[in-house]
C-alpha cells in the first residue's frame, strides 16, 4: 500500500500532472530519470561494507547542477530500499563528493566522470551518468523518445555491486565481459 | 425383459447391464476426477506461470521498457492455450500486451485498463469463467507494487481432453462389453445348460409321457440338487406308473377268472415276477375265524413253503400279533420278523425271511383271508409297496368274492336247468297222456255196445252154435284186450294210477315168471341167429313184500328184458338182480330194488337222456318207442325210482327201486267185499248215446229190473222229477258222465236234491282214472268205466241196493 501511495504521490508531483490521474500525460524526461534513480536502489545490491552501520541511509547524490529540481526529492521522500531510508544529497563539486551509494552525474559534469570512475569503484558507489559515458556504470541513453539503460557490467563488478538480472535483461550491456566472481 | 426371453439371453443381459453400469460409473468418476484434477493443475500451473512472468516483468515496469515487457510476455507463446496476457503499470494503464496487437485489431482480448479492484488486491488468483481461466496478478519487486498482470487461458483444451477421455472411455466400454459378452456367453452355460437340459427333459416328459428319460447329472450345488430332485421325482413317478400298470394288469387278469385258486395263483405269480418278494402266500380264514388255512402258495415260494411247513391245506393258528391284527382288517408290516416273539413270524424267520407284509382280503369289511408277502432282506418293503399291496388285496378280495358269487350263480342255474328239463319231460308226457286219454275215451264209448251185446248173446242166447259161441268169445277177448291196451296207453304217464287194486308183490317170484315168459326171446331167438345170451340171476333172499300191481311190474320187466336182449345182437350177459338197499339221502328208508343189466352196445348221453320219452326209439320200424315210457309210467304210479346207467360199448343197467313198507302189510287190504245179489229195482238210464241206452236197457230188463231211458241229462232230470211226483220214484240212477249241456255231475246233483237217498252210478270213459284217484264226484255212489262189464254193473247195483253198512264197505 505504501508503494502505491508513493507512486500516486510521485505522479501527483510531476509538473502539469493534476491530481486526476485520468488525464495521465506522459511524464517528463527528468521525472522518469528521478524514478529510475530511485528504482536503482531496488535492483542493485550493495556489499555490507558500503554502509557504516545497519541504519545508515542509502544516499542518492547529484553532482553539480541539479537537473531534477524537486522531482527526485518527491520520489524518494519517505521511501526505503532494503530496509534503509533514502536520502538525496547534492554536491557542487567533485571534491565534495563522499560516501554516496548512487551518484548521478549530469551531462554538464561529464568531464568529471573519468576521475569519478576510479573513486566510485573503491567507494562502492553506483555511478550513473546522463548520456553514455566511458567509465560510467549505468548510463541513461535516449533512444527514439525512450530512455534506455546502458550498463558497464565490468565496472559494476569492480565496485563489488550486483545488479539484478531483471534489470540487466532490459539494459544494454557494454564493456568487457565480466569475469566470474 | 420380457417373459418369453430365453434364460440365456436374460442371463447375458443381466451380466452386460451390470458390468456396463459399473464400468460407466467408473468412467464417469475417472472423467470427473480428470476434469477437476486438470482444472486444478491448470490453475496452479498458470498461477506459477503468472508469478514468473510478473517477477520477470518488474524491471521492465520499473525502467519503462514495454518492449522488454512484451518480450517477457512473449514467453507465453510456449503454451498455445494461453489466449492472451497484458501488463498494466502501477496506475492501471496498459503497458504491454500478448499477443502483440497488429494494425487491424480493433479490440484485443485483454481489458484496456486494469480494473480498480485488481489494483487494490495483492494476492489475486486466477478464476474460471465462461470456459476460460483468467485473472489479474500483482507485479511487485521487493514488496513494491510495480503493476498488474492479466492472463487468460483457454479451457477448450480441457474440453478437447475430456472429449478424448470420453472417446477412450467409450472404447474401453465397448471393449469391456465385448469381453464381458464373450465371457458371460461362455460362462453362463454352466448355469443355463443344466436348466435348459431340465426344461428339455420336462418338456419331453410332458409331451411324450415318457417317464424313463433323465436329466444329465450336474455337479453344481443348487443345480445339482435340483437335477437330482427332478430325476428322483421322475423315478418315483415311473415307479408309481409301473405299479399302477401292474395293478391294472392283475385286476384285468383276475377279472377274467372265476375260480379262487386260479385268481390267487395269478396274483402270486405276478407279484413274484414284478415285486421284490421271496415268499408269497394266500391263506383263507375258516368259518369260525379260529385259524387260517393255506390256500395257495406262490410258484417260486413252493420250496420255502415246504421247508416252513406251510404247504397248501396247512392250518395256521392266528398269532397274538401280526395275523390277528390283519384279521381285524389292518395291513401289517414288519421290517424284521426276528424281533417278534410270536409263532408265525418266528416260523418265517427260521426260513431266512426278514421283512413281512400281511394284507387282509376283506369284502364288506369282513376279512376272509390274508395275502402274505415276505423278503429275505430287512426293510425290503417301502410305504409305496405296502400301499400297493393294500390296493391289490382290495382288488383280489373283490374278485374272489365275485368268483364265489359266480360259482353260486352257476350252481343255481344248473339246478334250475335240470329242474326245467324234468318239468319239460313231465309236461310232454302229460300232454301225450291227455291226448291218449281222449282217444281212449272215444274208443271205450264206441266199444261199449259191442261189448254189451257180445256179453248179452253169450249169456242169453242158448241157441247159438258152437262155432258162433267161439267166435263171440274171441270177440269178447279181443274187446277186453283192446280196452286193456287202450287203458294202459292212456294211463302210462299218470302217477299212482294203477288199473288194478294194489296187492302184495313178491319181486323174486315176478322175476321168475317174467324169465319164463320171455325165455323164447332171450334164449331161443339168439341161439337161432348163432349168438348166445348168458343169463345170470342174483336174487336176494328174504326180500320184503311191498304194495304194487303185479301185472304192471311184470310188463315193465318184460320190456326191460326185451331191450337188454335187443342191445346184445352178438350175444352177451344178461343179469337180473334183486336187493334191499338203504337209501343214502331222503326218500324212503329202505328200497326193494330190481336191476336188469346187459353187456350190450350201451347208450350215448343224448340217447340216455331221451330214452324215457314216448315214441323215442333206436330200433327203427321194429320199435314203438313206448317200451321204456310204459316202464316210466309204472314207476311213477308206484312212486318208485328209475335209474338208467349206461356206457357206450359197455352196456346198460336199468334199476327199479320200490319203497319197502315200514311194517308188515295188512292182509285184508284190497280184498273185495262179499257180493250180495241185487234185488229188482226201478232204474233210470241217462245217456246221450241211444245205442248204449238201448243195449243197457235190454240187458237190465233181462235181469228183471224195470228200466226207463232218458236221452241226455236234461231229459234224465225231468224224468226223475216226474217219476218222483207221480209216486213211482226210481231206486237207482245210472248216468253217463260226459254229455252235452247237462253232464253226469249235474244229473247226480239234481237227483240228490230231489231225493237224497237215491244212489247214482256213474258210467264213464274216464272212469278208471276217477276210481284210482278217488276223484269220485259229489253225490255219486259208484263210478264204473266204459265199456261196461255186466258183472261189474250187477255188482254195483247189488251194492247200492244193499243196506248201509254194506255200501260203506265198498
Amino acid at each position: 500500500l505504501r508503494g502505491i501511495a508513493a507512486l500516486a504521490c510521485a505522479m501527483a508531483l510531476v509538473p502539469g500532472v493534476g491530481p486526476a490521474l485520468a488525464a495521465d500525460p506522459a511524464p517528463t524526461e527528468y521525472q522518469l530519470k528521478a524514478v529510475f534513480l530511485f528504482n536503482f536502489a531496488q535492483f542493485v545490491e550493495w556489499p555490507a561494507d558500503a554502509f557504516a552501520s545497519a541504519d545508515t541511509p542509502l544516499s542518492i547524490c547529484v553532482l553539480g547542477k541539479d537537473p531534477f529540481g524537486s522531482n527526485l526529492d518527491e520520489v524518494v521522500r519517505g521511501e526505503t530500499a532494503a530496509g534503509r531510508r533514502l536520502v538525496v544529497e547534492r554536491h557542487a563539486s567533485l571534491s565534495d563528493v563522499a560516501a554516496c551509494h548512487i551518484l548521478f552525474v549530469p551531462a554538464s559534469q561529464s568531464r568529471d566522470v573519468d576521475g569519478l570512475a576510479v573513486r566510485s569503484r573503491d567507494s562502492r558507489t553506483l555511478l550513473v551518468t546522463d548520456g553514455p559515458q566511458q567509465g560510467a556504470m549505468i548510463g541513461f541513453v535516449k533512444e527514439r523518445n525512450r530512455i534506455r539503460l546502458r550498463v558497464n557490467l565490468a565496472a559494476v563488478n569492480q565496485a563489488q555491486l550486483s545488479i539484478s538480472s531483471k534489470l540487466l535483461r532490459i539494459a544494454e550491456i557494454v564493456g568487457p565481459r565480466p569475469e566470474k566472481r | 425383459m420380457r417373459a418369453q426371453t430365453p434364460i440365456r439371453r436374460k442371463l447375458l443381459m443381466v451380466v452386460l447391464l451390470t458390468s456396463g453400469a459399473a464400468l460407466l460409473l467408473a468412467m464417469l468418476a475417472f472423467i470427473g476426477n480428470e476434469w477437476f484434477a486438470y482444472r486444478s493443475a491448470t490453475q496452479q500451473r498458470l498461477n506459477i506461470l503468472g508469478e514468473v512472468i510478473a517477477t520477470n516483468s518488474t524491471a521492465a515496469l520499473a525502467f519503462d521498457d514495454p518492449q522488454g515487457a512484451a518480450q517477457t510476455l512473449d514467453a507465453l507463446r510456449a503454451d498455445p492455450d494461453v489466449r492472451g496476457a497484458a501488463l498494466y503499470d502501477a496506475r492501471g494503464a496498459l503497458f504491454a500486451v500478448y499477443p502483440e496487437r497488429k494494425a487491424g485489431d480493433v479490440a484485443g482480448r485483454v481489458p484496456d485498463r486494469a480494473p480498480e479492484g485488481a489494483l487494490a488486491t495483492s494476492d489475486e488468483a486466477l478464476q474460471f469463467s465462461n470456459g476460460k481461466l483468467s485473472g489479474f496478478l500483482p507485479v511487485a519487486e521487493n514488496g513494491r507494487r510495480m503493476g498488474t498482470l492479466y492472463i487468460e487461458y483457454d479451457m477448450r483444451a480441457l474440453r478437447g481432453r475430456m472429449l478424448l477421455f470420453g472417446l477412450i472411455a467409450l472404447g474401453v466400454m465397448c471393449a469391456a462389453g465385448l469381453l464381458a459378452y464373450v465371457l458371460a456367453r461362455k460362462l453362463q452355460r454352466q448355469i443355463t445348460n443344466p436348466v435348459i437340459a431340465l426344461t428339455e427333459v420336462a418338456k419331453s416328459v410332458a409331451d411324450r409321457r415318457d417317464y424313463s428319460v433323465r436329466a444329465p447329472p450336474h455337479e453344481g450345488l443348487e443345480l445339482g440338487k435340483l437335477t437330482g430332485a427332478f430325476n428322483l421325482m421322475l423315478t418315483q413317478i415311473e415307479e408309481q406308473l409301473r405299479r399302477l400298470h401292474l395293478l391294472q394288469q392283475i385286476t384285468r387278469g383276475i377279472g377274467e377268472r372265476h375260480d379262487l385258486p386260479s385268481i390267487f395263483q395269478l396274483v402270486l405269480r405276478t407279484l413274484e415276477d414284478h415285486m421284490k418278494v421271496d415268499f408269497t402266500l394266500v391263506c383263507l380264514l375258516d368259518a369260525q375265524s379260529e385259524a387260517l388255512t393255506v390256500e395257495t402258495v406262490g410258484g417260486r415260494s413252493r420250496e420255502a413253503a415246504a421247508s416252513l411247513g406251510l404247504t397248501e391245506g396247512t392250518r395256521v393258528p392266528i398269532d397274538g400279533n401280526g395275523l390277528s391284527r390283519c384279521i381285524r382288517g389292518e395291513l401289517v408290516y414288519e421290517s424284521d420278523v426276528r424281533a417278534l416273539d410270536f409263532p408265525f413270524p418266528s416260523r418265517l424267520a427260521s426260513g431266512g425271511l426278514r421283512s413281512l407284509v400281511i394284507a387282509p382280503l376283506a369284502v364288506e369289511s369282513r376279512v376272509f383271508g390274508v395275502l402274505i408277502c415276505a423278503n429275505r432282506i430287512e426293510n425290503a418293503f417301502e410305504s409305496v409297496d405296502c400301499e400297493f399291496l393294500q390296493q391289490l388285496s382290495a382288488h383280489v378280495a373283490l374278485a374272489s368274492h365275485q368268483a364265489q358269487l359266480h360259482g353260486t350263480l352257476q350252481r343255481a342255474y344248473e339246478d334250475l336247468r335240470q329242474t326245467q328239463h324234468t318239468i319239460l319231460q313231465q309236461e310232454r308226457l302229460r300232454a301225450l297222456g291227455q291226448m291218449a286219454s281222449g282217444i281212449a275215451h272215444d274208443i271205450n264209448n264206441a266199444l261199449s255196445p259191442v261189448s254189451l251185446y257180445t256179453q248179452f248173446l253169450l249169456e242169453k242166447e242158448n241157441s247159438l252154435s258152437v262155432r258162433a259161441r267161439e267166435c263171440l268169445v274171441t270177440i269178447q277177448q279181443a274187446i277186453d284186450d283192446v280196452a286193456s291196451t287202450v287203458g294202459r296207453m292212456r294211463e302210462f304217464y299218470r302217477p299212482r294210477e294203477a288199473q288194478l287194486a294194489l296187492a302184495k308183490v313178491d319181486l323174486n317170484r315176478l322175476v321168475h315168471q317174467v324169465l319164463e315168459l320171455t325165455r323164447a326171446r332171450w334164449r331161443d331167438v339168439p341161439q337161432a341167429s348163432g349168438s348166445m345170451v348168458e343169463l345170470h340171476t342174483d336174487l336176494a333172499q328174504d326180500l320184503p313184500q311191498f304194495m304194487g300191481a303185479d301185472a304192471e311190474i311184470r310188463d315193465a320187466l318184460t320190456n326191460l328184458i326185451f331191450n337188454a336182449v335187443d342191445a346184445m345182437p352178438a350175444g352177451g350177459r344178461l343179469t337180473l338182480r334183486t336187493a334191499v338197499r338203504t337209501a343214502e339221502k331222503g326218500g324212503a328208508a329202505r328200497r326193494v330194488v330190481v336191476e336188469v343189466a346187459d353187456t350190450g352196445v350201451g347208450m350215448d348221453e343224448e340217447t340216455r337222456r331221451r330214452c324215457l320219452e314216448p315214441f323215442f326209439t333206436t330200433k327203427g320200424e321194429r320199435g314203438t318207442g313206448l317200451g321204456l315210457a310204459m316202464v316210466y309210467g309204472m314207476v311213477q304210479r308206484h312212486s318208485a325210482e328209475l335209474d338208467v346207467r349206461s356206457e357206450l360199448g359197455r352196456g346198460t343197467t336199468v334199476e327199479l327201486g320200490f319203497q319197502a313198507p315200514e311194517s308188515a302189510i295188512d292182509p285184508t287190504v284190497g280184498v273185495r267185499a262179499l257180493r250180495v245179489p241185487a234185488k229188482r229195482m226201478r232204474i233210470l238210464l241217462v245217456d246221450d248215446d241211444p245205442l248204449l241206452t238201448e243195449c243197457l236197457r235190454v240187458m237190465l230188463e233181462e235181469d228183471g229190473h224195470q228200466v226207463e231211458a232218458a236221452d241226455g241229462g236234461q231229459h234224465g232230470i225231468e224224468a226223475f222229477r216226474a217219476a218222483k211226483s207221480a209216486g213211482k220214484p226210481f231206486g237207482v240212477v245210472v248216468t253217463d258222465l260226459g254229455m252235452p249241456y247237462v253232464d253226469g255231475r249235474k244229473v247226480a246233483a239234481a237227483v240228490k236234491e230231489i231225493s237224497a237217498d237215491t244212489p247214482v252210478i256213474l258210467l264213464t270213459g274216464w272212469g278208471q282214472r276217477m276210481q284210482e284217484e278217488e276223484e269220485k264226484p259229489e253225490h255219486v255212489s259208484i263210478v264204473l268205466s266204459k265199456p261196461p262189464k255186466m258183472h261189474e254193473l250187477r255188482a254195483a247195483l247189488a251194492d247200492v241196493s244193499a243196506p248201509e253198512p254194506a255200501r260203506e264197505r265198498a
